[in-house]
């Protein structure tokens, strides 16, 4: 059985059809993506033993939280110290311990919530099922890259897109699972969770087993790489991780993610009190959740379009326009209040979550330019440490500077304004680090020796 | 061994199977989609 998962069982034949490849990337990402739909259990845990309203042991919002901050946290490290792993193991191998990790942290988060042992949920979503974030959330990425030479981004772009959409999928599942299962003495948590742990475990296999990766020297029909002098930044050596992480293109392309994840991840935080404090009296609940709805569609439709956009204007030139145009739109925001105009609000909000999920889905793409494609899931492994720092920074920066202004006085309304303005002056220094993004010296490079390449396009 | 690979390559061939692995996907991500544009419309109401 164990052999089936090898990753030499996995090369497929160079007539391969390449286009089954991205939909089982979707199945592993689609799945994971739940992470960002775990709020919608906040409120039916914190009335666990209460049922209908919170009593005095049941869990309180803030002891929840930290089961979203370890998975992420997780993902950050394991996809780090599990990248160099998952490059040499395939992603058949990889795929299926995420799966495992990812089921089984359901299950076990399902058991800690039915005796109450917060302990327990921590230690299975948040710690097992974070590991499964992270080992799935690189699993596809070297793969794509090798089947899809020609249109790097657009691939992998397709893959972090379900990361984005897997949540437009859990959160009405979940709400739609919870009505099913709740009665007079339950909450119906434990039983949704039970049904996804089992449902997401079957469609990652599903994923994981049909993973293929092409023969070596295998090019598209047709398709030749373009010469170099057309491509500065896009090399035909490979960097290994450990090698890339003590280059300072590594590190410039780590704050470029850091700080563009920064500036998005601490508006969805607070995108749903945001409209309804700039906009009180007009927006509701109702309506605020609509926004946050709206923004979880433009962040997974970024991730596609700038991806695609940047397999023809380049990655640099990609990243070049999301620091650019973003600066203007967060600086714009506090305009757009003072104005009372909602759409435009919206509008802006639209535009800098699509550069949020394209950030997150262009990377991947602008490493193997960088660093080379062959070891790519590492480095990229690697490189989402940036997301775990950005993670706490960017809901810091937002809650704490607000918090800030409303002690000094500043009404409501307006107390994100500066918060706009910091989060504008992060993705300018995002823009210089960028500017000065070179190609990597030849010195971090390994030997050539494309004969025993794993991966050679 | 090769027996397997031009099973695969006749199977990855099959556009029956190429629109299944699609629809395996596509269809819980464009069922999501709605339900989160039927939500968003409250914005606009």
């Amino acid at each position: 059985m164990a052999g089936v998962l090898e990753r030499g069982r996995t090369v497929a034949p160079s007539t391969y059809n390449r286009w089954l490849i991205p939909p089982c990337a979707l199945a592993t990402h689609l799945c994971i993506g739940q992470a960002y739909a775990l709020s919608v259990f906040n409120l039916p845990l914190t009335r666990q033993l209460g049922i209908t309203k919170s009593v005095s042991a049941d869990w309180t919002l803030v002891e929840l939280g930290w089961i979203f901050s370890i998975a992420i946290a997780m993902l950050g490290l394991s996809a780090a110290l599990f990248g160099t792993w998952v490059q040499a193991e395939g992603p058949r191998k990889s795929g299926v311990v995420a799966a495992v990790c990812w089921g089984s942290g359901f299950l076990l988060g399902a058991l800690g919530i039915y005796l109450h042992q917060l302990w327990l949920v921590y230690l299975g979503y948040g710690f097992i099922g974070g590991i499964g974030l992270g080992i799935g959330y690189i699993t596809p990425v070297s793969t794509l890259i090798a089947w899809f030479p020609d249109r790097r981004g657009m691939a992998t772009g397709l893959a972090i897109m379900g990361f984005g959409g897997g949540a437009l999928i859990a959160s009405p599942l979940s709400d739609a699972l919870m009505r099913h299962f709740a009665s007079l003495t339950s909450t119906g948590v434990v039983q949704t969770w039970l049904v996804l742990g089992v449902v997401y475990l079957v469609f990652m296999l599903g994923g994981a087993f049909g993973y293929r990766v092409p023969p070596a020297n295998w090019q598209p029909a047709g398709w030749s790489p373009p010469p170099t002098q057309l491509r500065r930044l896009i090399t035909d050596k490979h960097v290994r991780a450990q090698e890339a992480i003590q280059t300072p293109q590594f590190w410039l392309l780590w704050v470029v993610l850091c700080f563009n994840v920064t500036a998005g991840i601490g508006v969805l935080g607070q995108a749903s009190a945001m409209i309804q404090e700039v906009f009180r009296g007009r927006i509701g609940p109702s309506a605020a959740a609509g926004f946050v709805g709206l923004l979880s569609l433009f962040n997974m439709g970024g991730r596609f379009f700038w991806a695609s956009l940047s397999d023809r204007i380049g990655r640099k030139a990609t990243y070049g326009v999301f620091f650019t145009l973003g600066p203007v739109l967060y600086a714009l925001v506090p305009w757009t209040g003072r104005m009372g105009s909602v759409a435009l609000f919206v509008a802006a909000f639209a535009v800098i979550l699509t550069m949020y999920g394209g950030g997150f889905a262009t990377i991947p793409a602008y490493l193997a330019d960088v660093f080379g494609t062959k070891y790519v899931s590492a480095v990229h492994g690697r490189l989402l440490t940036a997301w775990s720092a950005a993670g706490v920074l960017g809901p810091v920066l937002v809650n704490y500077i607000r918090q800030l202004q409303i002690d000094h006085g500043v009404p409501k309304y307006q107390a994100y304004n500066v918060t706009m303005y910091i989060m504008a002056g992060l993705l300018v220094v995002a823009f210089f680090s960028n500017l000065l993004l070179r190609p990597v010296h030849d010195r971090y490079a390994e030997e050539s020796d494309s004969s025993t390449a794993p991966i050679a396009v | 061994m090769t027996d397997t690979r031009t099973l695969h390559r006749d199977m990855s061939r099959n556009p029956l199977l190429v629109s299944a692995a699609w629809a395996a996907v596509g269809v819980p991500l464009l069922w999501g989609v709605i339900q989160t544009l039927y939500k968003a419309a409250l914005l606009f109401r």
